[in-house]
C-alpha cells in the first residue's frame, strides 16, 4: 500500500471558501490512528414496498421464546441476531386522500408528512440515516450509500397525486432534497473504487488532485457568483449543487493510489435479473461496510407502489396488485410468496456479514440492519403495527434474540434510539418522535 | 373535497368529478357536451378580465436527455453518457420538471467523471482544436477557443472576467510542469462542471419582485431549443438571440418553423410523446408469456408510435386526429399481431387503415394498450385512467382508503364488465368508476397485448359497451374514440400536458386561462402538433417570467 495521504485542515479549507464549515475529516489522521480503534458502527436500511401479510409474518410469542413463522423462517440461521418489533406506528406516513404508498415511503426513514404535489414544492422531512451520514459521514469515503433495483419507469402519475420524488426514494438530505439511488451495480461498484489508481506515482496523485481541486474552485466561483443573483427557489437548487461541489472535493482529498485493504474483488456484472441484481447489490453494502467506505447504506428493493412481476416465484400478476388482495385466498398465498422472498434477501445479506470478521466481533455484531416496509397489511393501506426486523448488536448497543411487542409506539421513536446508538444525541425526530424506544438493549 | 392535484377546478371541468367520489355525478362534460348549447364560453370571460402570471420556472437542471442531446451537439460526442447517471424523477408526467429535477452529489460525481471522458475524447478527435497551441505564448488560442466552447456551452456570450478565469488553468498546468493543452482541457472540464452549464440559467432582474418581464432573447433562445430538440441552441439560433432579435414575432415563427424541420425536433417524439402517451413504459412492461409478447414485438409497438408521432410533427394532420388517424406503420410482426396483411419486410412501412377501423388512432395501438393492461389481463380501470388524465384532464378522485384492485376472476364465466359492475354498486365506488370503467369497457376487444378478440380468456363473450354519465352510450372502440375526440376539453388538455412539458413546470390551475387561450389560438389556425407549438411558444407564460417574494413559495 502507498503511503497514506494526510491532508492538513488548511490545505481543504483553501478550497472549501467561506460558505460552509468543515468538519474534522478521519482522512487527515494519519491511517496508523484511525486502525487502532475499534470496528466501527454500522446502519443498513432494507426497504420493500407493498407492506407484507402480517398473519404469516408476525410471531405469536413475545420475549426471547419467539418462533420463526413461516415469512421469517429463511432467518433461521441469524434467529439470534435478531429483533422483531410489533405494535410501531408510522402515522405521519398517512396521506392526504389517497397515495399511501408514496406518501408513506416518504416519511419511511423521515417520519414526517409529505406535501401533496404533482411537483411543486416537494417536502418532507430530512431522513435518519442521512442524519446519520452528518454525524458519521466524514469519517469515511462516503458520507452514506443509496442503492436500489428499480428505476422507476418513467410515465404518470406516481402515487395519486404525490409526486414520483416520494415513491423513488427514501433518503432525502433536506426537506426537499431527496438523495437518489444507484440502481446499476457495476455503476455502484465502479462509484465505490473509482478514486484508487495503484499505478499512479505520489506526484502524480498530488497533481491530480490539485488539478481536481482547481476545477472544483472554478466551479464554486460560478455558482457563487449565480447564487447572488437568484431568487430564493432557485437558490435552494443551488445549494443543492454547492452540496454536490463539497462531497466532490472531499472525494477529490481522499484520492489515493492502492485500494482500500479489503481483498480484491470482481466488479459485479449489470443483468436484467432482478434476483442477480439484489444479490449484487447486497453484496456491494458488505463490501462497503468491510472497506470502510461508508458506515450507511439504504437500500430499496422495489420502488414504491411496486408493479413487478414476480415470475420466477409463478406468479402472472404485479406486486402491487396482490397487495390490494380483498381478502382472497389466492392473493394472499401470492403475497406470502414474496415476502418470504423478500425475507431470504434479508437473510442472506444478515448471513454474509456475519461471515465478516472484525476486530471484537462480526460485521453483523458491528452494525443495526433495518427492514421494514412503507406500511403493513396492504388492502388497508395500514401505517400502523409495521413489519419491523432490526439485525444485529450495533457494538453490544441492541440485544438481539426477541420478540418485542410496544402499543402504537411511534417509529420516529426506533430512530431516536438508533439515532442515540450512533452518538447522535437526539431527543426528538420527524413529526411524532418523543423520545428513545424502550427494551433494545435488554 | 377530494380534489387530485392534477384536477382542474376551473370552469372547463363544470364540477364532474370535483363532487368526490360519493355525490351523485352531476351531469358530465367529459362525453357528450351538455344538450342546450350556450352561445357564450364562460372560460373566455372569465379570461378577458383576468391578467396572466406567467409563473416561475425553477433553476431548471439539464436531465439525461438534455445532457446526453447537449453534448452530442456541443462535441459531436453521442455516446450518451447520461445513461449511466441515476434516473431523474418525474412530476405533473414528465422528467423535465424542474422543480423534481435535483442535484445531489451522486450526480456531481457522474457530471465531474463524464467532463473528463468528454473533454479527453473530444480532443483526441480535433473537434475542439480550433486554433494551436504554441508553447511558447499560448494564450490567444487559449482565449479564443474557450470563450467560444464556454458561450456554446453556457449558451449565452461570455464576460471577459469568465474568460480570463478559465484562461487561469494554463498558467496551472504550467506550474505543473505540463503543457498548454492540459490547463486548456482542464478549462473545458470546468465549464462543463459548471453550473451555467449543468443548469438553464433564467435571471431575473429584481429577483423578489413578482411582475412579470421578458426572458432575455438568449434565454428565450434555450426554452426554444430545450423544448423543441431537448438540446441547446444551434448557432442560427444562438446568432440570432445574440443580435437581439429572437423576441420578434415573426423571427420566433421562423426559428421554430426551421427547428421543427430539423431532425432535432424528434426530440418531441421521445422525450414529449414518450412520456405522454406512456410508450417510455413499454420498456418495463412484462406480459405474461402466454401472449407471446418479445422484443421483436416490442421494439416493434415502439417505432409503431414513434412514427406515427413524428407524422404530426411534420406533416399536415390535426392534432386531435391522433385519436382516430386512419394510417399507422407496421412491419410483418405487427401487421400479424394486429390482423393486418403482410406488408413484406421487417421494416416498419406505413400502412392505410382502411378497412380496420378498429387500428386508427392511439386506442388501436398495441404500445398504449399494453402498458395500460395488467401483466395477466386487461384493466378498463387503468385504460379508462389514462383517457381521463392524458387526454381530458380528468383524473379521477382517489378511491376510498380499503378499495381494492381487482380480485383475479371469481367465475370466469362472467365477463369483465360484469365482475366489475360492483364498483358501481357499491355507492362509494360508483361515482368514479361510473366514468373511468366504460372508457376502458370500450376497448375490451383488445387483449393484454393489444390482439383483437371476441372472447375473453375465461371464455364469456367480450362487451365492448359503455354507458357514459349523462346517458351517452357506445360500443366498441370506434364509437369510444368518437365521443372522446368530441369532448370540448381535449384540445385544452393536450395543451396543458405540451405546456407542462414546454415550461419545465406543472401547468395548474393559475394557468387555466393561459392553456384556455393557447388551445383556442392552435385550433384557430389549424389544430396541427406544430400551431400547437407555436401558440404556446407565443403565449406569456413562454416568453415572460417573474420573480418571486422574498420568503419563497408558502410552506
Amino acid at each position: 500500500m502507498s503511503r497514506p495521504t494526510v491532508l492538513s485542515r488548511r490545505t481543504l479549507l483553501r478550497g472549501v471558501g467561506a460558505l460552509m464549515a468543515l468538519p474534522l475529516l478521519d482522512a487527515m489522521r494519519p491511517r496508523a490512528a484511525r486502525a487502532a480503534a475499534p470496528a466501527p458502527r454500522r446502519f443498513a436500511v432494507f426497504y420493500t414496498p407493498c407492506g407484507i401479510h402480517m398473519p404469516k409474518w408476525t410471531p405469536k410469542a413475545v420475549g426471547a421464546d419467539w418462533a420463526l413463522t413461516p415469512t421469517l423462517e429463511s432467518l433461521a440461521p441469524v434467529k439470534d441476531d435478531l429483533l422483531v418489533l410489533s405494535g410501531v406506528d408510522n402515522l405521519p406516513g398517512r396521506p392526504d386522500g389517497d397515495g399511501h404508498h408514496a406518501a408513506a415511503t416518504a416519511a419511511f426513514l423521515s417520519c414526517a408528512k409529505a406535501r401533496k404535489t404533482e411537483g411543486t414544492n416537494i417536502r418532507t422531512g430530512i431522513s435518519m440515516d442521512q442524519v446519520l451520514a452528518r454525524a458519521v459521514g466524514s469519517a469515511t469515503r462516503f458520507a452514506s450509500l443509496e442503492l436500489g433495483i428499480d428505476p422507476g419507469k418513467g410515465v404518470g402519475n406516481c402515487d395519486s397525486g404525490y409526486a414520483c420524488p416520494y415513491a423513488n426514494n427514501i433518503a432525502w438530505a433536506g426537506p426537499s432534497t431527496p438523495v437518489p439511488k444507484e440502481t446499476r451495480p457495476r455503476a455502484a461498484f465502479d462509484r465505490l473504487f473509482a478514486d484508487f489508481d495503484p499505478n499512479a506515482t505520489q506526484a502524480e496523485l498530488e497533481k491530480r488532485r490539485a488539478y481536481g481541486l482547481s476545477i472544483i474552485d472554478a466551479v464554486r466561483e460560478d455558482a457563487k457568483a449565480l447564487h447572488g443573483r437568484l431568487g430564493t427557489t432557485d437558490r435552494r437548487k443551488l445549494d443543492e449543487y454547492f452540496t454536490g461541489v463539497r462531497e466532490l472535493e472531499l472525494r477529490v482529498h481522499a484520492m489515493e493510489g492502492a485500494g482500500p485493504a479489503c481483498g480484491a474483488v470482481a466488479p459485479p456484472e449489470d443483468t436484467g435479473d432482478v434476483r442477480e441484481r439484489t444479490k449484487a447489490m447486497l453484496d456491494l453494502i458488505v463490501l462497503a461496510f468491510q472497506c470502510d467506505l461508508t458506515r450507511t447504506c439504504t437500500f430499496m428493493l422495489g420502488n414504491a407502489r411496486s408493479q413487478r412481476v414476480y415470475s420466477f416465484l409463478g406468479l402472472s400478476g404485479e406486486h402491487h396488485a396482490y397487495s390490494h388482495h380483498q381478502k382472497a385466498q389466492a392473493n394472499y398465498d401470492a403475497l406470502a410468496k414474496i415476502d418470504r422472498w423478500e425475507v431470504q434477501q434479508y437473510a442472506y445479506l444478515l448471513q454474509r456479514m456475519k461471515a465478516v470478521q472484525e476486530e471484537g466481533g462480526t460485521l453483523l455484531d458491528h452494525s443495526a440492519v433495518y427492514f421494514s416496509s412503507e406500511i403493513a397489511d396492504g388492502n388497508m393501506h395500514e401505517h400502523k403495527n409495521l413489519p419491523i426486523l432490526l439485525a444485529g448488536r450495533a457494538g453490544g448497543a441492541l440485544a438481539p434474540g426477541r420478540h418485542l411487542r410496544y402499543e402504537g409506539a411511534p417509529l420516529a421513536n426506533l430512530y431516536i434510539s438508533l439515532l442515540r446508538i450512533f452518538g447522535v444525541s437526539a431527543n426528538t425526530f420527524g413529526d411524532d418522535g418523543t423520545g428513545p424506544l424502550p427494551g433494545l438493549d435488554g | 373535497m377530494r380534489v387530485r392535484g392534477r384536477t382542474w377546478k376551473g370552469v372547463a371541468l363544470a364540477g364532474v368529478l370535483l363532487a368526490g367520489c360519493d355525490a351523485p355525478l352531476p351531469k358530465a362534460r367529459v362525453l357528450p357536451g351538455p344538450t342546450h348549447v350556450t352561445p357564450v364560453d364562460p372560460m373566455d370571460v372569465m379570461c378577458r378580465s383576468q391578467p396572466r402570471d406567467p409563473g416561475r420556472v425553477t433553476l431548471h437542471r439539464l436531465n439525461r436527455a438534455e445532457y446526453d442531446n447537449t453534448v452530442r451537439d456541443l462535441l459531436g460526442d453521442t455516446q450518451a453518457p447520461a445513461r449511466h447517471f441515476p434516473p431523474d424523477d418525474h412530476g405533473f408526467g414528465f422528467d423535465n420538471n424542474a422543480d423534481v429535477l435535483s442535484m445531489s452529489p451522486l450526480l456531481m460525481e457522474k457530471y465531474s467523471h463524464a467532463a473528463k471522458q468528454l473533454v479527453e475524447t473530444a480532443w483526441a478527435k480535433g473537434t475542439l482544436r480550433t486554433c494551436v497551441l504554441d508553447p511558447a505564448a499560448p494564450e490567444p488560442c487559449a482565449r479564443a477557443l474557450l470563450q467560444d466552447f464556454a458561450r456554446r456551452a453556457w449558451r449565452r456570450p461570455v464576460t471577459a472576467g469568465e474568460v480570463d478565469a478559465l484562461v487561469r488553468f494554463v498558467a496551472l498546468a504550467k506550474q505543473h510542469g505540463d503543457a498548454p493543452e492540459v490547463g486548456v482541457k482542464l478549462a473545458l472540464r470546468s465549464v462543463l462542471v459548471s453550473p451555467n452549464f449543468l443548469f438553464r440559467v433564467e435571471l431575473d432582474p429584481t429577483p423578489t419582485s413578482t411582475a412579470p418581464h421578458p426572458v432575455s432573447d438568449t434565454e428565450l433562445a434555450s426554452r426554444l431549443s430545450y423544448f423543441l430538440w431537448s438540446s441547446m441552441p444551434d448557432e442560427a439560433l444562438l446568432k440570432v438571440a445574440e443580435a437581439g432579435r429572437l423576441h420578434e414575432p415573426e423571427v420566433l415563427e421562423a426559428q421554430v418553423r426551421r427547428m421543427l424541420a430539423d431532425p432535432r425536433a424528434r426530440a418531441l417524439v421521445d422525450n414529449f410523446a414518450g412520456q405522454w402517451l406512456y410508450t417510455r413504459a413499454l420498456d418495463f412492461a412484462q406480459p405474461e408469456a402466454r401472449y407471446g409478447f418479445d422484443e421483436p414485438l416490442r421494439q416493434a409497438m415502439r417505432q409503431e408510435m414513434q412514427l406515427l408521432f413524428q407524422e404530426f410533427i411534420t406533416g399536415n394532420h390535426r392534432l386531435k386526429d391522433l385519436l382516430d388517424a386512419d394510417f399507422t406503420y407496421v412491419n410483418d410482426r405487427l401487421a400479424a399481431h394486429y390482423g393486418l396483411p403482410p406488408v413484406g419486410t421487417d421494416a416498419m412501412t406505413r400502412v392505410s387503415l382502411e378497412g380496420h377501423p378498429e387500428r386508427a388512432g392511439l386506442f388501436g395501438k398495441g404500445s398504449l394498450l399494453t402498458v395500460t393492461a395488467n401483466a395477466d389481463r386487461t384493466s378498463p380501470v387503468k385504460r379508462g385512467v389514462w383517457v381521463l388524465e392524458q387526454l381530458l384532464c380528468k383524473g379521477p378522485p382517489p378511491p376510498p382508503p380499503d378499495a381494492g384492485g381487482l380480485a383475479p376472476a371469481v367465475d370466469p364465466t362472467l365477463n369483465i364488465k360484469e365482475r366489475m359492475r360492483q364498483h358501481r354498486a357499491d355507492a362509494t365506488c360508483s361515482g368514479c368508476h361510473a366514468l373511468m370503467d366504460p372508457l376502458g369497457f370500450g376497448m375490451e376487444n383488445f387483449d393484454p397485448v393489444g390482439r383483437w378478440r371476441v372472447k375473453e380468456e375465461g371464455g364469456a363473450t367480450v362487451d365492448p359497451s359503455g354507458e357514459l354519465p349523462g346517458g351517452k352510450s357506445f360500443r366498441g372502440v370506434v364509437e369510444l374514440r368518437a365521443v372522446v375526440k368530441q369532448d370540448p376539453d381535449l384540445s385544452a388538455c393536450m395543451t396543458r400536458h405540451l405546456l407542462s412539458y414546454a415550461l419545465g413546470r406543472g401547468a395548474e390551475d393559475a394557468d387555466r386561462c393561459t392553456v384556455h387561450g393557447i388551445s383556442k389560438e392552435a385550433e384557430s389556425r389549424g389544430g396541427r402538433l406544430a400551431d400547437y407549438l407555436l401558440a404556446i411558444v407565443r403565449s406569456d407564460a413562454f416568453l415572460q417570467r417573474r420573480g418571486e417574494s422574498e420568503e419563497g413559495p408558502k410552506p
